[in-house]
């Protein structure tokens, strides 16, 4: 009876942890991406292979690692099933710009995504899986499998690229425009 | 060595996302006191943190999808799987009526115990709370020799508050043992204020205990999350001897202005 309670319970639990980090890995993927379409298939594919391995993940205090450690793999395929067609360096990431970009948070958002998508595809995940999901060095280094050394690197390496590229964004925000006027016939 | 040679990028940057040793960490602490250029990168590489955690908090909104389902051949092994174990489980309950009726007596049980637990914390022991007054820190701070460190908690996470228990008391050990004069205050908003309050502080008796062994450590609450809690029906009844200041924001913004180091967990 304990075994059957606790197959059931261990595979409601699962789900309801699954349910419950959709908004976490979102939030990730759409920052890796920068398209709501594409981070939201990517969601979905992650908790489909999530559920398919369930019984892989032996301990669930890992179960955070593991889920994004799935999605780093579902992001990489993605990309490597459109390389016929977009080679992952050659994509332009766009970001929206919508009325509400005139005040200024959402301009500091604006901008502060835009940093982000200029950077290289490697650094922009170590940051923002330190940053937004607060996953410790080690733990990113499992997840995008790679040594923690490079973790070390490149995050050092993107914070410091998004220091120089905020503080010129804003720098020519600053800077008085002289080309405002225009003469329309 | 300058501490610009001293502290690299990669050292500051593990600094500033946790991943120091308790000593390593305190080393940090003492030379961005005396170290402005320091301190500047310090923040900086905070604001980057800060900044990316900005811009990602409201995100266009996904299509609401189901979470989902495993593959029919799995659903197959589970029905029958489920069958099998009604059967068990019919058969089971036939001959087990009086283990149910052990497992209600148990509930019981339980529950009387979980009563007690909750009446053994009696509002009584606690002690009245009086608002300080946050200007009591300039003849402190006239001293420039006197470290002064505040940490700022917002979370209400166990884990992170422990963590600045544990920051803020291996710091005060440390400038202990090298007679080194120091204030430290830890203020408290938002969720943070968890940490203050009688009934929902995780570690009421480690907050007692570190105020009894420092005397130069002060504990404070934000009047203006207090108010919010009470607004929304939540009992803001403070642990003894905690300072009340009228907006955590305003006074870290004070204390700031006279030269302390802010540290955020």
């Amino acid at each position: 009876m304990d075994l059957l309670t606790n197959l059931f319970g261990r595979n409601r639990e699962m789900r309801t942890a699954l349910e419950q980090s959709r908004s976490r890995l979102y939030r990730m993927a759409f920052a890796w991406c920068h398209s709501a379409a594409l981070a939201d298939d990517l969601v979905q594919e992650t908790l489909t292979k999530a559920i398919q391995k369930s019984a892989q993940l032996r301990d669930p205090q890992a179960r955070d690692a593991w889920l994004f450690s799935i999605l780093t793999n579902c992001y990489r395929d993605h990309f490597r099933r459109q390389r016929d067609m977009d080679d992952i360096d050659d994509v332009e990431l766009i970001h929206d710009t919508t009325p509400e970009s005139e005040n200024s948070e959402q301009q500091i958002v604006t901008k502060v995504r835009l940093a982000i998508t200029k950077l290289p595809e490697g650094q922009r995940q170590v940051v923002t899986l330190v940053d937004l999901e607060g996953f410790s060095y080690v733990e990113v280094a499992t997840i995008l499998d790679i040594p923690i050394g490079t973790v070390m690197s490149r995050l050092c390496r993107a914070r410091t690229a998004m220091k120089a590229l905020l503080l010129r964004e804003f720098g020519e925000q600053a800077a008085p425009q002289g080309n405002n006027i225009r003469r329309i016939k | 060595m300058s501490n610009e040679q001293q502290f690299s990028d990669e050292y500051l940057n593990s600094f500033v996302d946790n991943e120091l040793t308790i000593e390593e960490k305190s080393r940090v602490y003492i030379t961005i006191n005396q170290d402005e250029t320091l301190n500047r990168r310090v923040c900086e590489l905070r604001k980057m943190h800060d900044v990316v955690q900005l811009a990602y908090k409201n995100l266009p909104q996904p299509p609401g999808r189901p979470l989902p389902k495993k593959s029919s051949r799995l659903r197959h092994g589970a029905a029958a799987g489920l069958v099998f174990a009604l059967g068990v489980l019919f058969s089971w309950l036939q001959l087990s009526d009086s283990t149910s009726t052990l497992h209600r007596d148990f509930g019981r049980t339980a529950n009387s115990l979980v009563k007690r637990g909750i009446a053994m914390v009696s509002p009584s022991t606690l002690a009245p709370t009086t608002p300080d007054n946050p200007s009591s820190h300039v003849l402190a701070d006239a001293d420039p020799q006197v470290m002064k460190v505040l940490f700022h908690l917002s979370s209400g996470k166990p884990e992170h508050i422990k963590e600045v228990l544990d920051d803020a008391e291996s710091l005060l050990q440390l400038y202990e043992k090298q007679k080194q004069p120091a204030r430290v205050e830890i203020i408290t908003n938002g969720q943070g204020l968890n940490l203050l309050l009688a009934d929902r502080s995780p570690f009421p008796e480690r907050v007692r205990q570190m105020q009894m062994r420092y005397s130069n450590l002060k504990f404070a609450a934000c009047q203006n999350t207090m108010d919010k809690y009470s607004d929304l029906g939540i009992e803001t009844r403070l642990l003894p001897d905690i300072m009340v200041i009228d907006s955590g924001v305003a006074q870290i913004i004070r204390l700031q202005q006279q030269g302390w180091v802010y540290i955020q967990v």
